[in-house]
């Protein structure tokens, strides 16, 4: 019976499946991908080795292949089973079987006989050894795959010759090679360790070239940027200053500051100054932040509505003291966050802002009410203004 | 008048901040570098050198350790761009009686100048917020040495109201002091952070850093 369009499936490599393996997983993925049961081939494959040798060797070099291809492929792997029905599948499984018995059976009465056992066992130790890519997490140590690698590679070499030959003449030939194999050794040792250290320096110099590339591009981005923004705006001060000045906080915090925090979490100093930048860039004033016991990273929801009601003080301040510099200090203690925008301006009496300064009574004031803190306004004329937030935090839930 | 030397090693800066100075003090020399403002400071013998934290071959601490080493007593104001805690605290622990940043306007310089010159202390608000970091009792643990001189309440209040931006004149209105008593008490503050135990503060300034 020829198959239909429809049924003639297309032939895959395997994938080898690290959960399902007794030794390198070859047969139970060949098995898959043919459609038969994996113990069909792993039976084929023992019967083949214990036939001269000829399965390890098959093994090894199956596994080689669909080690090397497996891993590169990132295509979903959807076996078909092969042939028209199951019995069609187990019948030619049993033809091709057959057919590689007889012919290793010929080759093993004539000169091969003597090269494919040892064959088979140097591939399956070197399978053992190298299996590396396909071990699971609680797998074998590499050390323990190495040695068990050389254990089945040397023991079966010693066991094969110790048939063909006598014993004694085998171990006389084993003890020469580990000689040669040991002069090898020292011969080669100084060259392979100058390598590994030549390798070694070299990575350590790619590590430095990349720290290197990275604060350049750091530089050329942020800084080499802004100067030539300055030197085209030469003519006009306060753009100068204003660009000098975000220059100036964006690199200090790069040098200085903790580092960003994530996406979800904020730092008091952090928050306060991007707060303050924009307050800057739009008002072309100076803002000085300091922050004391900032330790913690807030949940942004929590610090947003105490950074929104700080970042509206220095929008009053920037546009109302005519001052050139406004301070802002923070402190977190035990339970709450306070926050100080202090400007040395004109100031004003608080009691007699009238009802269109929203920006003070509900930006600040009821913004900091509904977060269930409060906020203070200290102001006189001839003082200057301070504005006080404070915000209790419960510390809950809050990692450093 | 005032004798002042200028250690910084960008020769536009001195420039800047000796133009900023020259109306009120005598500059007696400027240097670029840690030998040679050594040099200059034994030469001279200048009442305040104004010095910059980061120098080619050396910090501020060098320069003053150096000094010292030959003989030399002379009050030191940083002057720095650097915001590190590790620099602020370096400097000021190897004896420089303040701190401020190049941010600080051409009065707030010759004001702090001269405080130093009259032997007081001088705290730009940075400084005051290390200094309360540094000595704050929540970082303390348990087994915190008693060498490390804790702040007084008072201390504390002053540092806090340095660090909001207040002068020590309206710091005096306010606590309802002597401008005395503030400049007093800024200096107990500054010899506790020289004198106070090395360790404790390295570590803060070590852990601050790998925040």
């Amino acid at each position: 019976m020829i198959p239909t369009a429809a049924q003639r499936a297309k032939w895959q490599m395997p994938r080898i499946d690290r959960s399902d393996r007794v030794l390198g997983g070859v047969a139970a993925a060949i098995a898959v991908e043919i459609g038969v049961q994996p113990l069909i081939m792993r039976t084929l494959f023992l019967v083949l080795a214990i036939a001269g040798g000829w399965g390890l060797v098959l093994y090894a070099l199956a596994w080689a292949f669909i080690a090397i291809a497996s891993p590169t492929r990132i295509s979903p792997y959807t076996p078909v089973p092969k042939g028209a029905t199951p019995t069609h599948r187990h019948l030619a499984v049993l033809v091709i079987a057959t057919g590689l018995l007889i012919i290793f059976a010929r080759l093993s009465s004539d000169v091969f006989a003597g090269i494919v056992w040892p064959v088979g066992f140097v591939s399956t130790g070197a399978l053992i050894a190298w299996s590396r890519g396909q071990a699971e997490p609680e797998g074998l140590s590499v050390v323990a795959r190495v040695v068990a690698g050389l254990t089945v590679a040397v023991g079966g070499l010693i066991a094969f010759a110790a048939l063909q030959f006598n014993l004694v003449d085998t171990l006389i030939a084993l003890v020469f090679g580990l000689a040669l194999v040991a002069g090898v050794a020292i011969v080669a040792a100084p060259s392979v360790i100058r390598l590994a250290r030549d390798l070694d320096s070299e990575r350590q110099d790619r590590v430095r070239t990349d720290e290197r590339a990275r604060i350049s591009a750091h530089l050329h981005d942020s800084v080499l940027q802004t100067l030539s923004l300055i030197q085209r705006h030469v003519d006009d001060p306060v753009r100068t200053a204003q660009l000098a000045r975000q220059q100036e906080r964006e690199l200090r915090n790069w040098l200085y500051g903790p580092g960003p925090s994530r996406a979800d979490t904020v730092r008091l100093q952090e928050g306060l100054e991007a707060m303050a930048t924009r307050v800057e860039q739009s008002h072309g004033i100076k803002i000085d932040v300091v922050a004391v016991g900032d330790s913690a990273a807030f949940p942004r929801a929590t610090l947003t509505p105490l950074l929104e009601a700080a970042g509206e003080a220095m929008t009053n301040a920037a546009k109302h003291a005519g001052v050139d510099r406004i301070d802002v200090y923070a402190e977190h203690r035990a339970s709450q966050v306070e926050v100080f925008v202090r400007d040395t301006g004109a100031g004003f009496d608080p009691d007699a802002v009238v009802g269109d300064r929203r920006g003070l009574s509900e930006s600040i004031i009821g913004r900091m009410h509904r977060a269930g803190g409060s906020a203070t306004v200290f102001s006189s004329p001839e003082s200057g203004t301070e504005i006080e937030l404070v915000l209790p935090i419960e510390m809950n839930g809050v990692s450093s | 008048m005032t004798r002042v030397a200028l250690i910084d090693d960008h020769a536009l800066v001195r420039a800047g901040v000796r133009a900023e100075l020259e109306a009120a003090f005598r500059i007696v020399g400027e240097a670029g570098d840690v030998p040679d403002a050594i040099d200059l400071i034994v030469r001279e013998k200048p009442d305040v050198v104004v010095c910059d934290v980061h120098l080619p071959s050396g910090t501020a601490a060098d320069v003053i350790a150096g000094a010292v080493a030959r003989g030399v007593t002379t009050v030191f104001l940083a002057l720095s761009v650097s915001d590190a805690a590790e620099d602020v605290i370096a400097v000021i622990r190897a004896g420089a009686r303040g701190y401020i940043t190049k941010a600080t306007d051409g009065a707030g310089l010759i004001d702090a100048v001269q405080r130093v010159a009259g032997g007081d202390a001088v705290f730009s608000p940075r400084l005051a917020g290390f200094v309360l970091d540094a000595f704050s009792t929540d970082l303390a643990t348990p087994e915190a040495d008693p060498e490390l001189d804790q702040l007084t309440a008072r201390e504390q209040e002053v540092m806090r109201l340095l660090a909001r931006g207040y002068a020590y004149k309206e710091i005096a209105r306010r606590l309802t002091i002597s401008i005395k008593t503030v400049e007093s008490h800024a200096s107990a503050v500054l010899r506790k952070l020289q004198l106070s135990n090395r360790n404790e503060l390295t570590r803060w300034a070590a852990d601050r850093r790998i925040l």
